[in-house]
């Protein structure tokens, strides 16, 4: 904070940062700027709710689309909401905004941090059945291009990866430190290995597939990243089984990544985090934001975040068992839960 | 089209921010010698007054091209600052610094004004039809507008984790004047050592913790993001 001092005719100006209270500030570890990060795309989201198209009945219609092709259980909730939603529209979708608005701002603030995980744990869930059909994954929609299994899903997941708890035992990376070692790869194996199921299934690996559907996001969006992703389009334009492949073994090796040596671990986050940008870019238009009408960043970020979150420490510096003297989110005065 | 009640619940949020600073500017009694007074709240009081003026339909403020220009100023003071704080501290500076997102505050705001495309042209304050029945406002190069949205998003969620920190020196200054953070406002240049909080009542003291400027700048940070957001 810098301050003006007048005094009479003077004026001076000067700095007053060696005030600051800077002695009280807790530090910051790897999972704490994980959660950060994690609290960022949620701000963001709620910002992004609050764009006029969420308001009109396109939204609605959205919303309502991803029931078909679901079984009944899973699409009769979703139209029921779709019709719940079109009657209360700026209400609803007013409510919406700000709910992922204070999910941001509470994973933010260290006092509120655990009510909010495990609220945005709920509001996932939720949001992944009524507000995303599933990601696709029952009625045959889903690829790796397009978000699956659902972005928000993903959004759960690093909610309870990034949980401010301790095992006690040095955990092998910031993932595993509430989880733990097994099932952290476990659930990182699974979304890896369904992401490369999703790349191979019929529609596609078809010949126009992957072409179509990158070709598909370009509208309304800025003209260089148009012509990016025309010429990933072209690329792979009637390759689409090739490219399938391709990016199925690729998400293999991620998937297996996590069980191999820390070295070989690390070339295979890398190689997750160039995917996720690459999806992010070409496939996904950086989430259709720059289009307008985008509820969320879609799924490349938070890819590339949860890479991160398995990123393995330096030899002997394993990720860090958290004692109330230096967990800033487990100590007791900060209020928690 | 966003609802009005939206907007011009933002705009009310930014009204208050301006009230606080002006408050805490009509404290610090910059008509006496010696006063002390904060830059960042002088840019709060004119980012309050002018985001309200965006956002609120049926308040008009000021004409886009002065507030480009008074936001120009600000850029230019807060880069200015950065500046000699990169040189004093490096590149730390511009994440436990006030001065960097202040330059990313004023630098969006000069963008906003300079960028905007008023369905319909009056020549007045602000997105015009932004909460009103006439039209969205856009903005040109709207990659701008979302990196500039990344970079406030992200200066918010790091201003609201620091704020978890000082949240202590806030129930101080409750407390009383004589609470940790109560007693910093900074004395005249000549150093006299005269401390004017000793004498303030219990809500200066409020004003005057950290919380409260750290607050405001959440609060302009997210209301800007929103903005930018809405006019992408």
């Amino acid at each position: 904070m810098t301050n003006v001092a007048v005094a009479g005719s003077r004026t001076a100006w000067r700095g007053r940062l060696g005030t600051e209270p800077v002695a009280a500030r807790p530090s910051l570890d790897a999972r704490r700027v994980l959660q950060l990060v994690l609290a960022a795309i949620w701000l963001l989201d709620g910002v992004l709710q609050y764009q006029a198209f969420m308001f009109t009945k396109g939204f609605n219609q959205m919303l309502a689309g991803t029931a078909g092709g679901n079984p009944a259980v899973i699409a009769r909730p979703i139209s029921w909401d779709a019709t719940l939603i079109d009657h209360h529209m700026v209400l609803l979708n007013a409510i919406f905004a700000t709910i992922q608005l204070l999910l941001g701002l509470g994973i933010a603030f260290r006092p509120t941090l655990r009510v909010a995980l495990a609220a945005s744990v709920l509001w996932s869930l939720g949001v992944w059945w009524l507000g995303e059909g599933l990601g696709g994954v029952l009625n045959g929609g889903a690829s790796p291009l397009n978000g699956a299994p659902g972005a928000v899903i993903i959004y759960a997941l690093l909610a309870v990866l990034l949980w401010p708890a301790d095992r006690g035992v040095p955990a092998p990376f910031t993932a595993a430190r509430a989880a733990g070692g097994h099932v952290a790869r476990a659930l990182w194996a699974v979304l890896w290995l369904s992401l490369a199921y999703f790349a191979l299934t019929p529609d596609n690996r078809a010949p126009q597939g992957v072409n179509g559907m990158i070709a598909g996001m370009e509208s309304g969006e800025p003209a260089w990243l148009q012509d990016l992703q025309k010429g990933a389009a072209s690329l792979v334009a009637g390759q689409g089984l090739a490219a399938s492949i391709v990016l199925a073994v690729a998400l293999v090796l991620i998937a297996a990544g996590v069980y191999l040596p820390p070295r070989i671990a690390r070339a295979t986050l890398v190689l997750a985090i160039v995917v996720a940008a690459v999806i992010w870019v070409f496939a996904q238009a950086l989430g259709g934001i720059l289009a307008t009408g985008a509820t969320d960043v879609n799924s490349g970020p938070l890819l590339a975040l949860l890479a991160l979150a398995y990123w393995p420490p330096r030899a002997g510096l394993a990720a860090p068992v958290a004692t109330p003297a230096v967990s800033e989110e487990l100590a007791p005065s900060e209020g928690e839960a | 089209m966003t609802p009005a009640w939206i907007l011009d619940i933002f705009a009310a949020i930014m009204l208050v921010v301006a009230a606080v600073s002006a408050v805490r500017l009509l404290a610090a009694r910059p008509w006496q010698r010696g006063a002390v007074v904060t830059d960042t709240d002088i840019s709060h009081l004119l980012m309050g007054i002018a985001m309200a003026g965006m956002l609120a339909s049926g308040l008009t403020t000021l004409p886009n091209g002065a507030w480009v220009a008074v936001f120009a100023v600000l850029a230019a003071w807060f880069g200015y600052r950065v500046l000699r704080d990169y040189q004093a501290s490096g590149a730390r500076s511009l994440a436990v610094g006030h001065c960097a997102p202040h330059l990313v505050h004023s630098a969006a705001m000069v963008y906003m004004f300079a960028a905007i495309t008023t369905p319909s042209a009056g020549g007045g304050s602000g997105m015009g039809g932004m909460g009103g029945t006439s039209g969205m406002s856009t903005l040109h190069v709207p990659t701008l507008a979302f990196v500039f949205t990344l970079i406030l998003v992200g200066y918010t969620i790091w201003d609201l984790d620091q704020l978890s920190s000082l949240r202590r020196g806030l129930v101080a200054a409750v407390a009383g004047p004589a609470g940790a953070f109560g007693s910093q406002v900074v004395s005249e240049p000549g150093g006299t050592g005269h401390d004017s909080t000793s004498a303030r009542s219990g809500a200066t003291a409020i004003l005057d913790a950290p919380g409260i400027v750290v607050g405001c700048r959440i609060a302009m940070g997210v209301t800007m993001a929103l903005m930018l957001v809405l006019m992408l």
